[in-house]
Order: C-alpha cells, then sequence, then structure tokens
C-alpha cells in the first residue's frame, strides 16, 4: 500500500456562494480480480443470457499455437487478420485480385489465446458489424496510407510492406496507375480519420461482414498459421 | 492496491506587483468540525465486459466482470454513506452480449449496480440512435450529454446535460461530454446528432451549475485523455482551459492511471482527471472531505 499526502492549491473561484468546499482528496483504484466474492443475486440475472449465447458462442471452430496480441507496429495478430481478408473468398475474389489489404488497429478489440479458438473469441476479437469492401484508388494514395501508417506508428496490412523506404505492394500489379484495397466499411467511410478513402475511384460491397471472413478463416486453417514477420518498419 | 491522498487548501494569497492580496478563504481549523465525506466510484470503457476475461487471456486473464465489481461496490456501500456511482462512457460492444442482446443487459446491470449517472461514449452509437433507446429503457439512471444537441433525432430530450446531487447536504453538479462523432461512427449510426465543441459548453455548464450553488462539479468526459495533436479536444485540454471543473472522469482512451493527474485550470486551480483503463478491470475511487466555509475578508496589505 502506497500512502502519500500533497498539499495543493485551489483557486479563489470556488468561493462563489457555496457552502461546502472540497478540502481534501484520496483515490485508490480497485482491481476487479478473483478475490472479489461474486454475488448470486446478480449471477442469476446473468445466467439466462450467457447460457443461451454460450450455446452458440462456445463452439471451438480451430486451435491457436501461440497468443496473439496485438501491437504496433507489427504482430502475429496484425498479420493473422489482414491475411485472413486477403485469403477470403467473397463473391468477387474470382474476379478481382486485391493489391492489398489495409485495416486498423483499433478495429482488432482482443487477443487470440493459446488454445481453442471459439466462435465467442472471434465475435470479441472483431466485434463490429463492419462490411468487407473493395476500394479502388490512385496509386498516387499508396503515399498517403504510407504517411498515415508512418503517424499512427503501423495498422494491420497484407501484400504489402513498409519498410525504410516506406509503403510498396507486394504482388503483382496489372495497373501501374490504380490499384484495389481490401477494407473495411467503417475505414472507407472515414473511420480513424483514414480522410485518403476520400479518393476513391470505385466502391464494390461484398455485404459480407469482416467477421465472417475472420470466422470462416480459423475454420479453414484448423491450426491458424502465426507469421511474426514485421510487415512494418516506421523508423527512419 | 493503489492509494494516494491530496489535500485542498484555498489559495490564500497571490503576489501582483510587489502587492499582497489576501483573498476570501475559510479557515480550516473550523472547517474540521464541520467536515463532511463524499465517495466517487467510477468506470469507463466496460465494453459489454459482463463476464471476466476467460483464464487463458494472453493480457488480462480471469479478471473483470461485472459480479465482482457489484461485490466490491456493495463492500464500499456498507461502510460509506455519500457515494456516486459514475460511468465515463461506452458501455456497449465488444463481447457477443451486445451483438446478441443489443446493449439491453449492460443496461439493467448498471441499474442492477446503482449506478447514478452515465455518458454517451462513441460506441454507444454502435447499435444507431433506436437501438440505444431500446437499451436505455433499462437505464434507471440518467445519460448526460452536454456537447451532442439530439434536438433533431429520436434521442431529443431523452438524455440531459447535467445533474444536480444531493448527498449530506453536499451539491454535487454532474455533467457529460462525448467525442466528435464524425470519423468515429458512421452517419447512419448517429443520425442527425449535432457534435459541440466540449470545451465551450463545458464551461457553460460548470457556469449553470455555480449559479445553482454546487460544492463540487464533476465533468464525465468520453474525449480522451490526451493526443499527441495538442489541438484535438481531450481531458488535458478540457482541463486547462476551463474554470471550476473539481474532477474529469474519462474515458476513450482506455487509459489506466494509477491515481488521479492534477493540472492548473485557466485560473491556475487544481483540476483532478481520473480513468480506469477499460472493461471493467478496475473500479476508480476518488473520495473528497468538505469543510464549510468561513469567510473572512481581508484587506489589501502592501509589503
Amino acid at each position: 500500500m502506497r500512502l502519500k499526502l500533497f498539499v495543493i492549491l485551489i483557486g479563489a473561484g470556488l468561493t462563489a456562494c457555496s457552502s461546502f468546499s472540497p478540502k481534501t482528496w484520496e483515490s485508490n483504484t480497485i482491481p476487479i480480480d478473483y478475490t472479489l466474492a461474486e454475488m448470486e443475486t446478480l449471477e442469476t440475472e446473468i445466467s439466462p443470457y450467457r447460457d443461451t449465447l454460450n450455446l452458440s458462442m462456445n463452439v471451438v471452430i480451430g486451435q491457436s499455437g501461440e497468443n496473439m496480441i496485438k501491437n504496433r507496429p507489427c504482430s502475429a495478430l496484425n498479420n493473422w487478420i489482414a491475411d485472413a481478408l486477403l485469403n477470403d473468398q467473397d463473391s468477387l475474389s474470382k474476379i478481382l485480385k486485391p493489391n492489398m489489404v489495409l485495416l486498423n488497429m483499433g478495429s482488432i478489440r482482443s487477443s487470440i489465446n493459446q488454445g481453442g479458438v471459439t466462435l465467442g473469441d472471434i465475435y470479441t476479437l472483431m466485434p463490429f458489424d463492419n462490411e468487407v469492401v473493395w476500394v479502388k484508388l490512385p496509386i498516387s494514395v499508396l503515399k498517403d496510407i504510407e504517411d498515415y501508417i508512418r503517424a499512427s506508428g503501423g495498422e494491420p496490412i497484407a501484400n504489402a510492406v513498409f519498410n525504410k523506404s516506406g509503403l510498396s505492394l507486394l504482388g503483382e500489379q496489372e495497373q501501374t496507375d490504380v490499384f484495389w484495397v481490401l477494407t473495411s466499411d467503417y475505414l472507407l467511410n472515414g473511420g480513424d480519420r483514414m480522410t485518403f478513402f476520400e479518393q476513391k475511384l470505385e466502391v464494390l460491397y461484398t455485404g459480407r461482414l469482416l467477421r465472417d471472413s475472420f470466422i470462416d478463416e480459423v475454420k479453414k486453417q484448423g491450426n491458424l498459421k502465426i507469421d511474426k514477420n514485421c510487415r512494418i518498419d516506421v523508423t527512419q | 492496491m493503489l492509494r494516494s491522498r491530496r489535500k485542498f487548501l484555498n489559495e490564500a494569497i497571490y503576489l501582483s506587483g510587489g502587492v499582497v492580496m489576501v483573498k476570501p478563504f475559510f479557515n480550516s481549523l473550523l472547517a474540521d468540525k464541520n467536515e463532511k465525506k463524499l465517495t466517487i466510484l467510477h468506470t469507463n470503457d466496460t465494453h459489454s465486459r459482463i463476464d471476466p476475461f476467460p483464464l487463458n487471456d494472453a493480457k488480462y486473464p480471469g479478471l473483470g466482470g461485472v459480479v465482482r465489481r457489484a461485490t466490491a461496490i456493495s463492500n464500499i456501500r456498507s461502510q460509506e454513506e455519500n457515494i456516486l456511482l459514475l460511468d465515463a462512457g461506452d458501455i456497449f460492444q465488444g463481447t457477443p452480449y451486445f451483438n446478441r442482446y443489443g446493449g439491453v443487459l449492460e443496461m439493467k446491470l448498471m441499474t442492477e449496480l446503482g449506478y447514478d449517472a452515465a455518458t454517451m461514449g462513441n460506441h454507444d452509437f454502435d447499435a444507431g440512435i433506436k437501438g440505444f433507446l431500446n437499451a436505455k429503457k433499462y437505464a434507471d439512471f440518467p445519460f448526460l450529454c452536454a456537447n451532442y444537441d439530439f434536438t433533431n433525432t429520436e434521442l431529443a430530450g431523452k438524455t440531459k446535460s447535467s445533474q444536480v446531487f444531493t448527498k449530506n447536504g453536499i451539491k454535487i453538479g454532474v455533467f457529460g461530454v462525448g467525442v466528435e462523432l464524425d470519423g468515429l461512427v458512421s452517419k447512419s449510426k448517429f443520425e442527425d446528432t449535432v457534435y459541440l465543441d466540449p470545451i465551450a459548453i463545458a464551461q457553460q455548464e460548470v457556469n449553470n451549475l455555480k449559479k445553482k450553488k454546487c460544492d463540487l462539479i464533476i465533468c464525465l468526459s468520453h474525449l480522451g485523455f490526451d493526443y499527441e495533436d495538442k489541438t484535438r479536444a481531450s481531458d488535458i485540454n478540457l482541463a486547462k482551459n476551463t474554470q471550476g471543473i473539481h474532477l474529469i472522469i474519462g474515458g476513450h482512451t482506455h487509459t489506466f492511471l494509477s491515481e488521479p493527474l492534477v493540472v492548473k485550470n485557466s485560473s491556475g486551480e487544481n483540476v483532478l482527471i481520473n480513468q480506469v483503463g477499460w472493461a471493467g478491470l478496475q473500479l476508480g475511487r476518488v473520495d473528497f472531505t468538505f469543510g464549510k466555509r468561513i469567510f473572512t475578508k481581508h484587506e489589501i496589505v502592501h509589503i
């Protein structure tokens, strides 16, 4: 237990016509952990909701050999979600090839933990009902994405690499003046201030949830493929 | 357990061009006889984390959980008489509970825990305005949103900008401010909600609460603790650029502060800023003692 005593001054502005004044304060941050007993009355209230959810959400759909935690500039989890989208078979992937995948750190909401991966884990990883979208951009926007990633310190990407010379696409490009980015409708619409998407030339909506891409990819892989190679080096 | 203790004293003297101005102040010796205590408990960004994290979680194995939070709160309620329980937003989104039940269980449980007020975070718009209203039906506490103008939405008249609570004779004014929604939430979700400058609005709210003779002013903020872009509205900016707030309970940036940060406001007075991470991993607690103010008029003294 840490106990400190400080003296601080508060201003004269408080004197305006009130009758009490805060004189001292102290703070105490309480960790919520197993040492606290569980109140039965509340348990009873939650359990019908939990039981119904668990029927569908506790289904194990794959296995992870390691813990994967999101991180900047890069992490195995960042790679995994971007690759999942790259490998996804949506209605358009038969006729089009994405030149890169760009997602955002903010949309990864939890870790993938070592052991069985449940449907609920993927809902918790990606709780948002965001849709997979294909966005055609002029090649000049690649520089805007590079600036964005440099400023943010890292975002999940696939089929592209960010090294000392900046951001570049890895696959073959059929056209050199435009490129297709697979992303989410949230980011397309300016989410996380990715305003460069305003320069879009064309948008194709898949009607497919990002989360469903991840769920299908877990099922397809069985044992999750873990790629620890760092795709982003923002140091200059 | 982290504990810290601070002493609030009235600023009695300041120097100005060689003249010592003595301002009215309360005599702290007399004040001790009338000391009153108030306990503020708070959460932020609980994100539908009803259950504890799984035991195999890579970051927070087995931590959190509403049922345990209820115990922590109940333990404090058995020891303290004057408690306010507050939340700084982002109650929704993060586990299948929200996907499946749309935030209804979150609101029911917060009501059960006895929350006195909350503000709306950006994720509280994730089910759309209709979705929020549907869940809010189960909330028996007000949502305080001073800088969202909901006039042209279904939320009109369903939230308040501030609320005054009286605990053992102490008047506490609480108001709420939220983050800019454009770029964070899709327009289809927040509809015709108009975002107003949180700092200007905060000062207005403080002025109104002062007129209502509040002894303590608390801001529930979902602006975020601090940003590299210093022009962006944040709790730090809010504290520095207003006058009259005593405590900011923050959220949005999921910042774990081991104890409140003390920042000087525009008049050089202290403002406390606190935030307890996210996911209900912690419960914040700030206790204030209050003294009855005895006004003493002093003359300007030349030295």
